[in-house]
């Protein structure tokens, strides 16, 4: 599927890798454009493995990986137009910051490795440490400096993965902006998280991974809002659960109630009247609750539903 | 354009090569490397202090069983694999690859690094000693001491680049020259005349008759068959670390 109308400067066709029997990334397709996309997923769905294919350090298995028109894999030449933010932290502890950004500014081939470098450090907001080794930064300063690796050469692409790892929230708001500037300036950027609202700040478009497919493409809103309409499943246990069943089946935003032996176990659509549902059903029925609590809230629940639809 | 990227490409050998020196000493095994390479000197001195007037015993022992046995091998090795083995595991090794420089020159910058590096210690240490014991004897001490730091340079040069193309193959590559070394080197090369054509001591040995004939017994390559044979295996070990850095793959992640 195809997210952008204009030729994509990311783009995989029926691209799939595996190790062995183990099927890491199956059979998917997408083609982006300049902005932001999020990609996102629980852990273990193929999102580094995707972003590895991506950045030229991993052969698809099958299909077709194509940066700006080129394959990545065996071509260091594109790397003139990538920028990458590995997720792993470490980074040359016993360069400074600025040694760090100049030396990939050398490596890059820039006539003026030191300006570039410089002003790469203060697009991250990064120039009081500059001067420190790497190795004294905390795990939000070292992501930073990576990020300024990565822009140094003003590069067309930028790929992150999971690149607020670590930063504090003032840290990944300023993250999130400069994001946003960069892709307003044209640039493509896709980024890995498997964190909803990380990807709901700064991603227009998402790609949603989960076992290693394609789940869901296209605008955040639209995949958001089949993520809140999915059916909740909450078990609640009280002092007479069967009693609250009964008063519980009756109301017409629940449309499933199950005993088990953890509790009442009741399915919904409208999360929100739910919670709201509960204190009165209780009154009404006579009983006291002692425990409320939602089965699927976890990401990889909601990506499983997304899979199923 | 193009011209200028091949003259952006060329600069970045002394980048890479300056950082990896400094990765490479910056490491705590390195100070017990240098305590290693200052055993030569020492033993050299405590001849000096004897008046030893002959070449062979400082030869047999401090070249022969400690030099060309341990702390060349040990010193080569430990920098050749740890070059591209420290950066692959600690995953900074992306940091390097993500750039447009053609790997041969990534190769080429990392074993400029590790053979300095390995020449620095190992090569100085036996200079120091060499002048500290061999130089007073005469003109054949001089020979003889020049001998040896040649047989050291040679023998950095051949561990270094083997073990780093090793290093590119596996994660076990210092376990693999360990071995090499004891095991190989150590004890076969000793027991089986005819395997001289693939022992790096050899080589080094070899390469030491080309300005004096060390009292060691067991040299058996000529000059000229030892420098061809270590060419052989330098360019042969190089061009296979080019050819499996072409074909790197970051092994997958947790995602």
């Amino acid at each position: 599927m195809t997210i952008e109308a204009t030729p994509p400067a990311i783009e995989l066709r029926h691209v799939a890798r595996w190790y062995g029997n183990v099927v890491a990334v199956n059979d998917v397709s997408f083609g982006l454009g300049p902005g932001v996309t999020g990609l996102l997923g629980p852990n273990g769905a193929g999102k580094t493995t995707l972003l590895h294919m991506l950045a030229g350090f991993l052969a698809p298995s099958a299909g077709e990986v194509l940066i700006l028109g080129r394959h990545p894999h065996r071509d260091p030449g594109v790397y003139r137009q990538i920028g990458l933010v590995p997720e792993r932290e470490a980074v040359y502890p016993f360069l400074t910051g600025l040694d760090y950004v100049r030396f990939n500014a050398r490596l890059q081939g820039l006539p003026d490795a030191n300006r570039a470098a410089l002003e790469a450090i203060r697009r991250v907001d990064l120039e009081d440490a500059m001067n420190r080794a790497i190795g004294t930064y905390s795990k939000g300063m070292r992501q930073r400096v990576k990020v300024a690796g990565a822009l140094v050469h003003d590069p067309q692409v930028l790929l992150l993965d999971e690149p607020f790892n670590g930063m504090d929230p003032r840290q990944r708001i300023a993250m999130m902006d400069l994001l946003g500037q960069l892709a307003d300036q044209g640039r493509t950027i896709l980024f890995s998280s498997h964190i909803l609202e990380e990807v709901e700040r700064v991603g227009t478009q998402i790609l949603v991974m989960v076992a290693g497919r394609l789940a869901a493409s296209g605008d955040f809103h639209a995949i958001r809002a089949l993520m809140t309409d999915r059916p909740h499943m909450i078990t609640i246990r009280s002092s007479d659960d069967r009693k609250l069943a009964t008063v519980l089946m009756a109301d017409p935003a629940v449309f499933a109630v199950e005993l088990t032996p953890a509790g009442c176990s009741v399915q919904t659509a409208q999360l929100g009247a739910f919670r709201r549902l509960i204190a009165g059903a209780s009154r009404a029925a006579g009983v006291r609750i002692t425990d409320v609590f939602s089965e699927d809230e976890s990401l990889e629940k909601v990506f499983e539903y997304l899979v199923r639809r | 354009m193009k011209g200028s990227t091949q003259v952006a490409s060329i600069n970045a050998i002394p980048e890479i090569v300056r950082v990896t020196l400094r990765q490479l000493m910056g490491r705590r095994r390195t100070i017990w490397l240098l305590l290693l390479a200052a055993l030569p000197v020492i033993l050299a001195l405590l001849f000096r202090a004897a008046s030893q007037t002959e070449i062979e015993p400082f030869t047999r022992i401090v070249f022969d069983t400690i030099a060309i046995t341990i702390l060349m091998p040990l010193v080569a090795i430990l920098f050749g694999s740890g070059a591209f083995g420290a950066e692959i595991d600690d995953g900074t090794i992306v940091y390097l690859l993500a750039k447009p420089v053609p790997r041969w020159m990534v190769v080429l910058a990392k074993a400029v690094a590790v053979i300095t590096v390995s020449i620095a210690l190992s090569g100085t240490s036996m200079a120091l000693a060499g002048a500290i014991e061999l130089a007073p004897l005469g003109q054949d001490g001089v020979k003889a001491a020049e001998a040896q730091v040649l047989a050291i340079v040679v023998g950095s040069v051949c561990y270094a680049s083997l073990f780093l193309a090793v290093s590119l193959f596996t994660r076990r590559a210092l376990v693999i020259g360990v071995g090499y070394m004891l095991v190989w080197e150590g004890a076969l090369s000793f027991m089986l005349p005819g395997i001289a054509n693939l022992s790096i001591r050899q080589y080094a040995l070899g390469a030491a008759n080309a300005i004096y004939t060390l009292p060691v017994q067991e040299s058996r390559l000529s000059a000229d068959t030892a420098f061809i044979l270590s060419g052989v295996l330098v360019a042969a070990s190089l061009s296979l670390a080019v050819w499996r850095l072409m074909r790197f793959e970051l092994p997958g992640g947790s995602d």
